[in-house]
């Protein structure tokens, strides 16, 4: 064999080797929606865990906005550029399910050591599990809580929300009158819609906690429940706080509560490091109660793998590793357990140092009784068939009953 | 052939970019397509018919954007022309004020809308303060169905206007001074000026800004994204965004291929009407 052969030799052998190693290295992208940097980070820790047991693969997390959260996604979809993960809301489960884009990840999750899927409560299960299959695995199972601003309360001289439901009476006609309370007393508004956006984008998120405080859902087998009495009852009442109390946060107005404009708002607990530099002093409180008990209301997401991926089984093993026991209790101060057997432990009340023990009980009370927010595989078309009528009784001399049945005559014809 | 290669960068870049994606339009609208999932189905000219026979929000949603352009077209084209005439002369004032109605053409759509919609609040919002220093009580603009289709097109002209303004400016000051003086010998008032020579003489001017201003009133979408979302009550839903919202919302990518083709072929003929009109000399 002369040199030249040699060093032939030696130069394949080595960009062979060199290609074996990059073949070897497997990068994962996540597509995600965080609304702090902490979360990020967190998440990046997971992303450090997994490299100890599969030292080749990378994974990166990419945040993208809730308001086109899966407009985007389903762009990248639909361009070729399919992230290997990402999280499905709960709002549109059912269209990700049924379009059969994600990866049955059951046949994974028994095979993963020590996983306990039995862990899981069935509720919050429910969305993304069918025939057996495993759609997507809920990391965060989030009750809605009324964020108040203890200052304002103070300075109107009212019991704030946790004093009134320490005594069991923080219900529907308590929350309008500290509402119209304070918005007298200090000229804030009482209230504001989850982040200023239920006129337009959070329409189910400002009308679902009072229809169902009130025994009204919106559609049930197949049938629009928002013309019921019982929902209208609700409805009248968010009408005539914003029109005749005036102590909602009326449409087009922008009067935010983390600028210290309105007294409540309602977000789950994930908005928490929002207020780290908020000028007032603050605490959370269940939603209030109505002629039907108390009525939490869930708002979920769940990580999915998405089968058309080349890694697709490397992601269904990184998911399997995100919502493990010890990284679902890691998770919980933001995003809180679908596990049992994390929700039973002592631990969880005490896990985000922001919030207290008894303000994560709230919390924990709140994933064991609460329903999720409702969802369909048309949720897109229903939410802009209603956006019309929605528009119509938000109107000052609107008449509610009239308003709501026009969204169902609508939201009918699509379920 | 070399005359070829040296246009084949913008050729290529036409035939890519513009030939390609219109046929691959034409194409998707005669298929059922839902782009989460994938499939694709022939179905001949069914969205076509859907569009304009089964579905009501369609008529609607041509009338708007009808009524958007009939309101911003003329409105830019009148505000532009007395804003050039009145700084047309080179003076100090005068480039200050171009530079400031200029300004907006230039200004983020993004900043532009969020400004906007926090001045126009209902309650509480500058512009229904400043009404009710004069006694007025001014509604919740972007709320109220009535009113915020006029919101919009005051908001998109203001913000457009001084594109316009600066074609008009070009042609005025093109024409030759020497016109004005000799009419002015003949005993012609300043009204007559207008009418008689700086008019027909910015003809040309005139037709290109019909046509650009008609094609981007139609194709309006950021402005109505950001201010209304297309509401209250479908009030803004114009053409653009029910595209946008047939595609990327419901994902029915063939339908809204469909729509896209309409409008095409819409603007094409008002286009077409407009040179018409042009080569009949009544414009």
């Amino acid at each position: 064999m002369n040199t030249l052969t040699r060093t032939i030799a030696a130069a394949t052998m080595l960009a062979g080797g060199l290609l074996a190693s990059t073949a070897y290295a497997t990068d994962l992208r996540v597509t995600v929606w965080v609304s702090a940097k902490e979360q990020l980070d967190m998440l990046n820790g997971f992303a450090a865990g997994f490299k100890k047991t599969h030292p080749d693969v990378n994974v990166t997390f990419e945040s993208i906005p809730a308001a086109n959260y899966t407009q985007k996604l389903t762009l990248e979809i639909a361009g070729g550029n399919t992230p290997d993960l990402g999280w499905i809301m709960e709002d549109s489960a059912p269209t990700f399910e049924q379009a059969g884009v994600l990866m049955d990840l059951a046949p994974t999750l028994k095979n993963t050591p020590d996983y306990d899927f039995a862990d899981f409560s069935a509720p919050a299960m429910g969305l993304w599990q069918n025939n057996g299959k495993v759609y997507a695995i809920p990391f965060s199972t989030s009750p809605f809580l009324i964020y108040y601003n203890k200052t304002l309360f103070d300075q109107a001289r009212v019991e704030d929300p946790e004093q009134l439901a320490a005594k069991g009476e923080w219900t529907m006609d308590k929350f309008r009158e500290v509402a119209k309370a304070i918005k007298d007393a200090t000229g804030v508004y009482g209230f504001e819609f989850k982040d200023g956006q239920g006129y337009e984008s959070r329409v189910m998120h400002a009308i679902m906690p009072p229809i169902r405080a009130y025994g009204g859902d919106a559609w049930v087998n197949g049938q629009c429940g928002l013309d019921t009495d019982q929902a209208v009852a609700a409805m009248t009442v968010l009408h005539d706080m914003v029109f005749k109390d005036k102590s909602i946060v009326p449409p087009g107005d922008q009067s935010d509560f983390f600028a210290g404009a309105a007294a409540m708002t309602i977000n789950q607990i994930s908005r928490v490091p929002t207020l780290k530099t908020a000028n007032f002093k603050w605490g959370l409180a269940p939603l209030p109660t109505g002629p039907a008990g108390a009525a939490p209301i869930i708002g979920q997401a769940a990580i999915a793998v998405f089968a058309s991926g080349k890694n697709a089984q490397i992601a269904a093993d990184f998911a399997a590793y995100m919502t493990n026991k010890q990284n679902v209790a890691t998770m919980a101060k933001f995003f809180p357990p679908a596990r049992k057997s994390v929700l039973a432990d002592k631990a969880f009340l005490t896990s985000n140092p922001a919030i207290s023990a008894a303000q994560m009980q709230y919390v924990a009370d709140g994933i064991a009784n609460g329903k999720v927010l409702p969802s369909n595989v048309k949720s897109p078309q229903i939410l802009a068939a209603m956006a019309p009528k929605i528009d119509a009784f938000w109107k000052a001399d609107a008449d509610p009953k009239q308003a709501m049945q026009a969204v169902c005559s609508v939201v009918k014809p699509l379920l | 052939m070399a005359g070829w290669l040296f246009a084949s960068p913008i050729l290529l870049g036409f035939l890519i970019f513009f030939v390609g994606p219109l046929i691959a339009v034409a194409i998707y609208s005669l298929e059922d397509w839902n782009l989460l999932t994938q499939q694709a189905t022939f179905i001949g000219l069914s969205n076509y018919t859907n569009a304009l026979t089964a579905n009501p929000d369609f008529w609607l949603v041509i009338r708007n954007s009808l009524v958007f352009s009939a309101g911003l077209v003329p409105l830019n084209m009148a505000l532009a022309l007395v804003l050039a005439l009145a700084l047309s002369r080179k003076s100090f004032g005068s480039v200050f004020f171009r530079t400031l109605f200029f300004a907006p053409v230039v200004t983020s759509a993004v900043a532009w809308a969020i400004v906007w919609r926090f001045l126009l609040q209902g309650d509480g919002g500058v512009v229904n303060q400043m009404l009710a220093l004069v006694g007025i009580h001014g509604p919740n603009w972007l709320r109220d169905p009535n009113w915020a289709m006029v919101v919009v097109i005051v908001t998109r002209v203001i913000k457009m206007v001084g594109l316009n303004m600066i074609l008009y400016i070009a042609a005025l000051q093109s024409i030759s001074d020497e016109y004005a003086e000799a009419a002015r010998l003949d005993g012609a008032n300043g009204w007559q000026i207008f009418w008689q020579i700086t008019w027909p003489l910015l003809a040309p001017t005139t037709l290109v800004i019909l046509v650009i201003t008609t094609i981007g009133s139609f194709k309006v979408f950021d402005h109505i994204y950001l201010m209304t979302n297309g509401g209250p009550e479908n009030g803004t839903l114009v053409l653009a965004f029910y595209i946008y919202q047939q595609a990327f919302k419901f994902f029915a990518t063939g339908y809204a291929s469909a729509l896209a083709m309409i409008m095409f072929v819409l603007v094409l003929v008002l286009t077409l009407i407009q040179l018409a009109l042009r080569r009949k000399g009544a414009l």
